[in-house]
Parts: C-alpha cells; sequence; structure tokens
C-alpha cells in the first residue's frame, strides 16, 4: 500500500486487521476547519441566496462525511465488499424521497392553506383592496 | 532418511483445494453492524429527504432565529463535540488492537461524558422551543389562528371551563338523585366546586376583555399582545397568565416543527442507544474484562457512534444553517 499523507507506514505500525496507522487527530483538525467553514458561509452569506449558501454548506458536509468514513470508519482501507453492501443501500434510500417529490416537492396546482390565503388577503389590502383589514396588519412572520 | 521421503521432499505441492469461505471477509459481528448501518442510511435519508422535500414544496419557511430559536453557536458546538467524541472513540478502538485495555477504557468514558454534553446542549435547544410553544400541532399559522390558541390559553390559564363541567356534572347527578340517599355528599362537593368558581372571579374578569376580543376576534394582533402584557403585570391575577404566550403566527411553523423534532429527536435517540453501549464496555474495562475477544464489539460501537457523528454533520447545515 502506498504511503499517503496522514498515514504512518505499515507494518509494525499497522493497525488492527492490517489498517495502516492513521494520524486521526489530522482528521479531526481537518474536520474542524471544515465545520468553522460551514458557519463562516452562515455569517457572510446573510442576505444572499438560500441556494447558493445550502449548496456551499452542503458540499462542505459531504467532504467531513467523506472523512469520517473513509478514516475513521476505515472504509479507504476495506475491500471491495463495502461497494456490495452500500450501493443497494444508498439507491433504495432515494426511493422516499423520489416518490414525494413529484406530489409534495414541485405543485403543478394551486393550493390554498392558512398561510397563503391570509397573505393573499394583505396583498389584496396592500393594492387598496377592502376588508379583511386584521389579516393586512398581521406581522409577517 | 529411506527413499521414499527424498520422493516427497523433491515432489511439486499436491494442488490442494482452496479453503472455503463464504461471505465477506471481515468478522460476522461487523458484517452485522454494516448490514445494520444499512438500514440506518436508508431511515435517516427519508427523514432528511423528506424534510427537503417538504421544504422545497412549501411557498415559505421560518428562517429566522429570533422566531424559531434556532442557534447555530448551539448546533456548532454539538458539531464539535460528536466530531471531538468520533475521535475519541476510534483512539479507544486503536488502544483495544494495541491490548491497552485501561485505556480503551478511558477514551470510552471520555466518549460517553461528550454524549452526555451534546445531549445536555440538546436538552437546551428543546427547551426554548417547549417555551415558545413551537411544538407540531401548536403553532398558530393566521392571524386568525393565534387569536384563537390565545383565547384557548387563557381559558386553561384560568381554569374556569375544566371546574365549570365538574359543576355541570354534579349538578346533574344531584338532580338525578333526589329523594335517594347519598345526596348530602354529593351537594357537598358541588358547593365546593362553586366556590372555587367564585375564587376564580378576580382573574376571569382581568382576562375577559382580552379573552373575549380574541375569542370573537375583535382586537387585532398587536392590541392582544399588549392586553396580555398588562394582565401578565396586574399584581393580583398576572401570576396565573404567565404560561400564555404572545400571539404571533409563524407561518409553516407547525411543518417546521414536525421535522426538526423528527429528525433531531430520532438522532438523539441513536445517541442515548450509543451511550448504553458505551456503558457495557466501561462496565467491562472496568471491571478488568476486557480482552482480545472484545475488539470486534468496540470497533463495532465505534462504527455506529461514527454514523450518529455523520448523521449530524448533514443535520447541522440543514436545520441550523440553510
Amino acid at each position: 500500500m502506498s504511503q499517503e499523507p496522514g498515514l504512518a507506514p505499515a507494518g509494525e505500525h499497522a493497525g488492527y486487521h492490517g489498517y495502516p496507522r492513521v494520524n486521526y487527530w489530522s482528521v479531526f483538525y481537518a474536520l474542524c476547519v471544515l465545520t468553522a467553514l460551514s458557519v463562516v458561509a452562515d455569517l457572510v452569506g446573510e442576505g444572499r441566496s438560500k441556494i447558493i449558501i445550502g449548496l456551499i454548506v452542503l458540499a462542505i458536509a459531504c467532504f467531513k462525511a467523506m472523512f469520517v468514513m473513509l478514516y475513521f470508519m476505515h472504509l479507504k482501507f476495506e475491500g471491495k465488499w463495502k461497494f456490495v453492501l452500500l450501493a443497494p443501500t444508498i439507491i433504495l434510500a432515494m426511493a422516499i424521497p423520489a416518490a414525494l417529490m413529484p406530489d409534495i416537492g414541485s405543485h403543478y396546482y394551486d393550493y390554498e392553506v392558512p398561510q397563503t390565503t391570509e397573505s393573499a388577503a394583505a396583498e389584496h389590502d396592500a393594492h387598496g383592496g377592502g376588508s379583511p383589514g386584521e389579516a393586512a396588519a398581521a406581522p409577517e412572520h | 532418511m529411506s527413499h521414499a521421503t527424498d520422493v516427497h521432499a523433491h515432489a511439486p505441492p499436491l494442488p490442494h483445494a482452496p479453503a472455503l469461505k463464504m461471505g465477506v471477509p471481515i468478522p460476522n459481528g461487523k458484517l452485522g453492524m454494516w448490514l445494520f448501518l444499512g438500514t440506518e442510511i436508508m431511515f435517516f435519508t427519508a427523514l432528511i429527504g423528506t424534510y427537503i422535500v417538504l421544504r422545497l414544496g412549501s411557498k415559505g419557511w421560518p428562517t429566522n432565529p429570533d422566531i424559531t430559536h434556532i442557534r447555530v453557536w448551539a448546533g456548532g458546538t454539538n458539531t464539535f463535540v460528536l466530531i471531538t467524541s468520533s475521535v475519541f472513540v476510534v483512539l479507544a478502538h486503536e488502544a483495544m488492537a494495541l491490548r491497552n485495555y485501561r485505556r480503551a477504557t478511558n477514551w470510552i468514558i471520555a466518549t460517553t461524558a461528550l454524549a452526555f454534553v451534546f445531549l445536555g446542549i440538546k436538552a437546551y435547544e428543546y427547551y426554548g422551543k417547549y417555551d415558545h410553544d413551537i411544538l407540531p400541532h401548536h403553532v398558530a399559522e393566521s392571524s386568525e389562528q393565534a387569536l384563537s390558541k390565545l383565547a384557548v390559553e387563557l381559558d386553561a390559564a384560568i381554569g374556569l371551563i375544566a371546574l365549570q363541567q365538574e359543576e355541570t356534572h354534579l349538578a346533574n347527578e344531584v338532580l338525578a338523585k333526589q329523594g335517594q340517599g347519598g345526596v348530602e355528599s354529593l351537594e357537598k362537593q358541588l358547593a365546593s366546586v362553586r366556590a372555587n368558581i367564585a375564587k376564580l372571579n378576580p382573574a376571569v374578569e382581568a382576562a375577559r376583555p382580552l379573552r373575549d376580543g380574541a375569542k370573537y376576534r375583535q382586537i387585532s394582533l398587536a392590541e392582544a399582545a399588549e392586553q396580555l402584557r398588562r394582565l401578565k403585570e396586574n399584581p393580583d391575577v398576572g401570576r396565573q397568565f404567565r404560561s400564555v404566550h404572545e400571539p404571533h403566527p409563524i407561518k409553516w411553523g407547525n411543518t417546521f416543527a414536525s421535522v426538526y423534532f423528527t429528525m433531531t429527536g430520532f438522532h438523539a435517540l441513536h445517541v442515548v442507544i450509543g451511550m448504553i453501549m458505551f456503558a457495557v464496555i466501561i462496565w467491562l474495562g472496568l471491571a478488568n474484562k476486557l480482552g482480545p475477544h472484545h475488539e470486534v464489539a468496540v470497533e463495532n460501537c465505534g462504527l455506529y457512534w461514527h454514523f450518529v457523528d455523520l448523521v449530524w454533520i448533514f443535520l447541522f447545515p440543514l436545520i441550523y444553517i440553510i
């Protein structure tokens, strides 16, 4: 196995079941830096597009998850069984979000719920419409 | 040495059939843990995926931390706590491989201590939600709902309705049992209930304008909030209304509360289960019973704990930042 940054040479320092010895504290520092980056992205992104901030922080989360899986869970050093075991799981995991998306995630029809009817009434009032004045006076939270 | 022995010494080795090995080249316990983690991946992906779908499908979402009481510092601190605990548990596994069982036990104790810290911060966050009544099915999502909720909470704080129901029930029983035995006892109870109702009169009278105004929607939210503030400052009955929440609607607040408590609640439950596993290892370690045959068990506990950490790694940005 070729030596990589953060890894001690295999042999007498090899860990359990032949895992190369990993400098776990380096991984820990990397995870801390990535967590801090997430918070910085939140602070810097105040008032900017939630989609862009969301993509950035989720990308950072993916990097953090990769570090945990590769080094803490030793998947980097495991055999190919990991693909056989995890690939179907990940495919099946997408089933519920995929099933919900067409009906709940994306609407092709108008729907009336208290939140939208009140907003509509407030908008109506703001454009010179009549009552219900109370709805217009309601603070927007 | 015989001739036959020499022949065997120089003969090519016989082709032996390879040892039959079924399954994957890892201990059965570890395979079981990975299969379990596979089901856990599906479970949490369903929860997180449902949250994303619901959020994409809503025309709005409460994101103001002053309203949702979501604290980035609390989530960030908990992320740091779980990452640190992940290092500790993998160091425990390493110590087990080096047969240093005392050190392994100490790392597991440190991991468990951090799990307590995580749950403490989570409890603080949950208390904030409870205190502001940001709970599924409790959040008013329009002005009308906020006023109705205020009227209901005022009634509950006064406690009159329960007593009135009891009074009606007792009065009916007294009427039904007229001329029979045991009526005196019922009449005593009825008199006691009526006396308690009379004691509530000051609170009823103090809250009546606000309660009626809210119930029949004759006042605005701002007026209701101001009247409630004054009612709570009333030196005689104000104490009774401390639990009544300021009326303000949080649009999509119930969906928000549902997904927040479902995701973080199940995650916290996994933390507690991890702590129970660690408690067993700590008990074995302190009793000097940890041995080489526990290496796979400690590794499995570590794998489980890293998964708990992984889930939080995604919950933190999804709940606290986006």
